[in-house]
């Protein structure tokens, strides 16, 4: 049985002030607005702004979308690891998991916290620029899809899993998805953040994002080795650690666009239905491969 | 020749950033079948990419490891169609900035 704060807190919404603004549903209006701001809407994308402040480092409205983009991430990250604090006591997981997700949530809550006012020396603030990030909605979802009963052992919780929503907030695979394949791909994010602050001669954004860089390798540090005690002696929890890693890895690719055929051979089986259903609906000859093709080597 | 590399599994913290960075994708980690990090030897041309982005230092050099040489020509011709397709991407994106600078410029 789920025990009242983990009900209590599955039923909250995310929140922040200002309210979360997700990139995804901005109006024509707004859209305009970053197109004048950033000479394209879709150019609010982390990855390319780096690039944009560093051919034009003058342009304080490219750093504030490359910080605002960031600190969304941030306060999205304190939602779902303070979520994970309430939720995960109804598994059967080591008291220390529950605090080092604690750690995790006031980590989060600094780097916000700096990247806010690395934001506001640019005379920005928070709810300026969308969010790329909105809240713990994962978390959030509705007590239906959870899986009730009572704990196992090795973070598993019965009915657990039924659903794919369910599954990843299973602590093994949203360990290994999230501390451990996300933020430990943040890290050259991270870096590279900072190495360009250093080289336009911002030092805020150089020391925010060098003092960001340092927590995530020891949140990927936590996710590893957690996942690693509680797949102990389990080589199936293992495995699915393998997988839900790859999955998270595979969508960050993609958008990445690098090749890896390690990752494309291990969805090897996922290509070849999705290419059969594709086929199934009508896209059928060369193009149907292509798209599967592209999308494992990051095309 | 540069040696080839190593990584001690003991610090790793599986991040990744090796195998994601490695030129001749000489890193395993999903086919492992366990949640380790491991060096195919033969596919290692020794240009300590891994070793610079490795957040642990925890890949060293293998000084006793002696490569095929037809092996490591081709990865060496792996690493150059990687390092290629990687120049690709990032002339792009420069492009794309050099556009949006401009275009706010204008």
């Amino acid at each position: 049985m789920s025990s009242k704060l983990s009900e209590h807190i599955r039923q909250m919404p995310s929140r922040r002030d200002p309210p979360y603004r997700p990139a995804m549903t901005i109006d024509k209006e707004e859209a305009a607005e970053l197109d004048k701001k950033l000479g394209d809407a879709a150019n609010y994308d982390i990855g390319l702004l780096r690039e944009m402040v560093n051919a034009d480092p003058d342009n304080i409205e490219f750093r504030k979308a490359l910080v605002s983009g960031i600190a969304s991430a941030e306060y999205a990250g304190i939602d779902a690891f303070s979520r994970k604090v309430c939720e995960w006591q109804d598994w059967e997981v080591p008291n220390s998991l529950i605090m080092a997700m604690a750690r995790q949530t006031w980590d989060e809550v600094r780097h916000a916290r700096l990247a806010t006012g690395v934001l506001e020396s640019y005379g920005g603030k928070i709810g300026e620029y969308p969010d790329t990030l909105a809240g713990g909605a994962a978390g959030a979802a509705p007590s239906s899809t959870q899986g009730g009963g009572h704990a196992h052992g090795n973070g598993q919780q019965a009915n657990g899993g039924a659903t794919p929503q369910a599954a990843m907030q299973e602590p093994i695979s949203m360990l290994s998805a999230v501390n451990v394949s996300l933020e430990g791909g943040a890290l050259l994010l991270f870096k590279g953040t900072s190495e360009l602050g250093a080289k336009i001669g911002d030092p805020l954004m150089e020391r925010c994002f060098d003092y960001n860089w340092a927590d995530e390798v020891t949140h990927t540090a936590i996710g590893d080795y957690f996942v690693k005690l509680l797949a102990e002696d389990d080589p199936e929890a293992e495995k699915r650690a393998l997988r839900i890693h790859a999955m998270s890895e595979y969508g960050r690719t993609r958008l990445d666009e690098q090749q890896t055929e390690e990752l494309k051979e291990f969805f090897a089986d996922e290509m070849e239905r999705a290419t059969a259903a594709l086929a199934g609906g009508g896209y059928a000859g060369q193009g149907a491969q292509d798209t599967s093709d592209d999308a494992a080597s990051g095309g | 020749m540069l040696p080839v590399v190593e990584i001690d599994i003991g610090p790793c913290i599986n991040c990744s950033l090796c195998r994601r960075a490695c030129p001749t994708e000489a890193i395993n980690y999903f086919s492992t079948g366990k949640r380790t990090h491991v060096v195919d030897k033969e596919l290692c041309i020794g240009c300590d990419i891994c070793v610079k982005v490795c957040p642990m230092d925890c890949i060293d050099q293998d000084m006793e490891y002696k490569p095929d040489p037809v092996k490591l020509e081709s990865a060496k011709v792996k690493a150059r169609a990687f390092a290629k397709r990687q120049r690709g991407v990032r002339v792009a994106r420069r492009e794309r900035a050099q556009r949006a600078k401009e275009k706010v410029h204008a």
